[in-house]
């Protein structure tokens, strides 16, 4: 039985090494903030920070999880919404529906940790693979933009 | 798992005794609070559609929209889905608003759909962008009532007079003595019970004027959204229940009336955690031809779905594809004494014969279907004969009637013994794709087969088979042209109705929402297939003749995709009245504004007020449904959202236009600007929208860009400005992205699309600079959700040719045709 580390705590998965760890998440461990969209990684609907980089979690399955990876889902971004991006979601109140924000937030997070201050192009191809039926990507880009202001504020702060 | 959604399912009791014309406000002496309920609601099925019938709707029943606590809290309780347009916060903005409690103190919550909570709240159904024109009369009066009856009660225990008292945020003041008393202090020292008559009280509560208003109009962050950048949303496909099994879809042979023969499960026994096979109950023309996969976890599920071999009879539409709906569509718009004039004014034949040259032209659309991001699911749950469902659906009404009906079928039972019960949830997006319910029907037959809940997930590819898409449609117009002037106009529309489906017409059995032909052939018109045709330039002899394709209807099983026939309708008219200005060498702005002219039918409907008359609640519900249009002194509760007419649409043109620099500055080369105009939803509920399109096309690849959007729209009152803005932009996008790419296609008999790498929406990557004008005009307030994404296909296809003279008649305009186009330039 593989360990998980997820959002710092460890867990032991009871499924088959082919189970997407979508799945794993959702119905074993029940994080449901991450959600199924496509299955084929097409819609990034179900993003997940594997060692920090952001991954569709529909196609990774536990045999492909490397051995003590720390894995983080939007629960474990900031449970009161306090990371950077949350807040700057919340802030241009992106979010319509919802689903497929828990993947936007997660590929967001991943990006601007290693972009800090990213060129609207930068932010466009970073944000081109995750699918919003409501079409929110406006507020996507302005809020990616604002959330680099707060990380940039909190690091002049610190 | 505990459901931490804003969205929890409540149970709010309705008081007792309330009749339909009386408006209580009444507190418990034992602290449960004040309920403030008003005395009529949404009736069920069954529409009165004659006078007398309307005189003894003793079937709107009591409704409840709010309670007030003793700690001083409101809940507001919303029986409206929440899909992405944050609906509950602007509801819970009208309430508060009259109410004069603070926003801070306003919670929401969602009945559980039951039959006793239907009677009390009437039907929960969420579409056509109707929620606010719908609710907002009676919930602005809702408000008032209880703040009159607060400070009834507040100037009591002050010991001043009512007159001399007036409320603001939470509390009673006396003007007088300065002193005042808290909302939750009243509540908690004395008890409330004062009925309001209806109409008379009613109508005589008194409302603010606009200018007073401070809730309504301010943009208040939406009550949905912090849980949904935390994971804590709860969504219908995050249901999790003890004991249950999952649930995956085998693909069926056709979309529609396919025959499961029989079932091999030897390779799908071999996986581990699978339970069994279930062929579904199709009986009642409901998931016809769905084998179910049951498993332990639900890769299992899907990895047994897709081991089973079923061997299928493809039915009577498997040998069907788009090239012969296209053909049988030709065919048919031959035959003009099968069609059902829907719009007739003059004398069209007439007027074609002495004009100076006819303009004629065809135009069709594809298919497209709403792939939501949250894929189609249910959870269902036996417990001791009640059946309980899970799910996030656009009618938890529809839901538990339809469920009903298949359990009693199903089970042999009588329905009125049946007990459903429907937990609403978030919705990942509807469009007017959540309100059908095979999901739920098949997870329930799941459910008694195996007694264990069954949650029924739809894979995308499931997903993508089973869809309801918007029909195909085939259009011919001819326009009269006689000097510069658009004289006469016929419109043939041929495409599948989607009424039939859903049981609506006079020959399916109910005729709520039909409008008989109005060439006095008495046949029956699905407006919902037909309408948009109907738009607001004066054209003097005008009409539109529709047919429908049954064997479409039933073959794709058409459904509502957002604006319904608008999104087809204002494509073809918007594309064609602008060749129209070409081919009359006026130029598109100057000849729109001429046509939006207010004359004659598209001058609107008066604001009625409170005349006397014959009262008439009926309406109050169904202005936005096609009915026939109030008689000379019928009482309308509120003004009717066409208030101004089409000059309303004139004026959101001209913003429009202003914003986009229309024939205002210079463009770079292959670029265009293209305009249109749209007041979906339906004829007597518009909300006026104009949109101006900058597209660039690249010669050598037919590809083209969308540059920039400008929409300027005025929905009446301006609830929740910021979130109007949100919704105008996105739903903008969604038109982009049906005349970019969005393509549902036929072939015997199934889709052939089944994942976002064929079935391709609009990415960031697409997403042009959008200005958003929002006109607020004080009229009554319409719905914001939809309409605009209706302009934006229209102006993208008139840029296209003022770009580089092609004319495109087709949606989604591909590469390809413009490419052909160009060749033949």
């Amino acid at each position: 039985m593989p360990e998980l580390m997820i959002n710092g705590q460890s867990y032991f998965a009871d499924a088959p090494p082919d189970t997407p760890l979508l799945w794993v998440v959702r119905e074993e461990l029940r994080l449901t903030g991450t959600k199924y969209g496509c299955g084929l990684g097409l819609c990034g609907s179900c993003t997940v920070h594997i060692n920090g980089q952001a991954q569709r979690s529909c196609v990774v399955t536990l045999a492909d999880v490397p051995a003590g990876a720390l894995i983080t889902t939007i629960e474990g971004l900031h449970p009161a919404n306090r990371h950077a991006v949350q807040q700057a979601w919340i802030e241009h109140q992106v979010p319509q529906c919802g689903y497929c924000q828990s993947g936007q937030i997660m590929q967001a997070a991943a990006f601007l940790a290693r972009t800090p201050k990213p060129t609207e192009e930068q932010i466009v191809r970073a944000m081109e693979g995750n699918l919003c039926r409501c079409a929110t990507y406006s507020r996507i880009v302005d809020a990616v933009k604002r959330a680099a202001e707060i990380m940039r504020e909190g690091a002049n702060n610190g | 798992m505990a459901d931490t959604s804003p969205h929890t399912t409540a149970a709010s009791p309705a008081p007792p005794g309330l009749t339909r014309r009386e408006f209580l406000v009444r507190s418990a002496a034992t602290g449960a609070g004040v309920m403030l309920g008003i005395a009529f609601g949404p009736g069920p099925l069954a529409l009165p559609t004659s006078a007398e019938a309307q005189e003894g709707m003793e079937s709107f029943t009591p409704s409840i929209w709010f309670t007030m606590t003793p700690d001083g809290k409101t809940t507001v309780h919303v029986v409206k889905a929440e899909m992405g347009q944050h609906v509950g916060t602007g509801l819970a903005q009208i309430i508060a608003e009259e109410l004069e409690v603070k926003w801070d103190d306003v919670r929401l919550d969602t009945p559980l759909e039951s039959v006793e909570n239907f009677a009390t709240y009437g039907l929960a159904y969420t579409v056509n962008s109707g929620s606010v024109t719908t609710e907002f009369d009676r919930l602005s009066r809702a408000g008032a009532a209880g703040r009159i009856a607060l400070i009834g009660a507040g100037a009591k225990l002050l010991r001043a007079g009512d007159a001399d008292c007036y409320a603001a945020d939470s509390r009673v003041i006396d003007r007088v003595s300065g002193r005042s008393i808290s909302y939750a202090e009243i509540l908690q020292k004395t008890t409330i019970d004062r009925k309001f008559r209806y109409p008379d009280d009613f109508k005589n509560v008194p409302l603010k004027t606009r200018g007073q208003y401070k809730i309504i109009g301010k943009s208040v962050p939406a009550f949905d959204i912090p849980a949904k950048t935390n994971g804590q949303a709860r969504y219908g496909i995050d249901v999790f229940l003890p004991g249950m099994v999952y649930g995956a879809l085998v693909v069926p042979r056709s979309r529609y009336a396919a025959k499961a023969l029989g079932i091999d499960d030897t390779e799908a026994r071999k996986i581990p955690g699978f339970v069994r096979a279930v062929k579904i109950d199709d009986s009642t023309g409901k998931c016809t031809g769905w084998v179910v996969a049951l498993a332990e976890r639900f890769p299992a599920a899907v990895k047994a779905a897709k081991a089973l071999k079923v061997e299928w009879d493809p039915g009577p539409y498997g040998h069907l594809s788009s090239a012969d709906l296209l053909g049988a569509y030709k065919q048919l718009a031959q035959d003009v004494g099968e069609s059902a004039a829907w719009v007739l004014d003059g004398d069209v034949d007439q007027a074609l014969g002495q004009v100076d040259r006819v303009l004629a032209m065809e135009y069709t659309t594809d298919m497209v279907c709403h792939a939501t991001m949250e894929p189609l699911n249910a959870t269902v749950q036996e417990i001791s004969g009640e059946w309980h469902v899970y799910v996030g659906t656009q009618s938890t009404s529809f839901a538990r009637m339809t469920l009903t009906g298949y359990l009693a079928k199903v089970l042999d039972k009588k329905p009125e013994d049946l007990k459903v019960y429907v937990h609403q949830h978030l919705l990942g997006g509807g469009f007017g794709g959540k309100q059908d319910y095979e999901e739920i029907l098949a997870a329930a037959y799941c459910a008694k087969e195996v007694g264990r809940p069954v949650k029924l997930i739809q894979t995308r590819e499931s997903n993508f088979a089973t869809a309801y898409p918007r029909t195909p449609t085939y259009h011919k117009l001819q326009a009269g042209l006689k000097g510069r002037e658009l004289v006469a106009m016929n419109h043939d529309i041929v495409c599948g109705w989607m009424g039939p489906r859903f049981s609506v017409g006079k020959k399916y059995g109910s005729d709520w929402l039909q409008l008989d032909a109005v060439d006095g052939t008495k046949r029956d018109i699905d407006q919902w297939s037909i309408g948009g045709s109907d738009h607001w330039y004066y054209v003097k002899n005008h009409r539109v003749r529709a047919w429908n394709h049954d064997q479409t209807t039933w073959a794709v099983q058409a459904s509502a995709l957002r604006t319904v026939s608008n999104s087809y309708n204002m494509f073809v008219v918007e594309s064609f009245m602008d060749e129209v200005a070409h081919a009359l060498g006026r130029d598109p702005l100057e000849f729109r504004l001429a046509m939006l002219s207010g004359k004659g039918s598209s001058r609107g409907i008066p604001n009625a007020g409170y005349p006397p008359g014959t009262p008439s609640d009926y309406y109050m519900d169904q202005l936005w449904i096609s009915l026939p249009w109030p008689k000379e002194g019928t009482w309308i509760p509120y003004e009717s959202t066409t208030v101004g007419g089409a000059r309303r649409l004139a004026n959101c043109l001209r913003v429009a236009a202003q914003k986009a620099g229309y024939g205002s500055r210079p463009l770079p080369p292959d670029t265009g600007l293209g305009l249109a105009v749209s007041a979906a939803e339906e004829r007597q509920s518009p909300t006026w929208v104009a949109g101006v399109a900058e597209v660039t096309v690249d010669r050598k690849t037919g590809k083209y860009r969308i540059n920039r959007l400008a929409i300027a729209m005025d929905m009446g009152i301006a609830i929740n400005p910021r979130n109007i803005e949100a919704q105008i932009k996105a739903s903008a996008l969604w038109g982009a992205s049906q005349i970019l790419s969005e393509r549902l296609t036929l072939k015997d008999g199934r889709f052939e699309q089944s994942n976002f790498h064929d079935y391709v929406p609009i990415r960031l990557s697409q997403v042009p600079r959008i200005d958003v004008e929002i006109i607020p005009s004080g009229h009554h307030p319409s719905g914001v959700g939809e309409p605009a994404s209706t302009v934006v296909a229209p102006a993208v296809a008139n840029a296209i040719f003022k770009a580089v003279g092609v004319r495109v008649r087709h949606m989604p305009i591909t590469p390809d045709m413009v490419l052909a186009g160009l060749g033949r330039a």
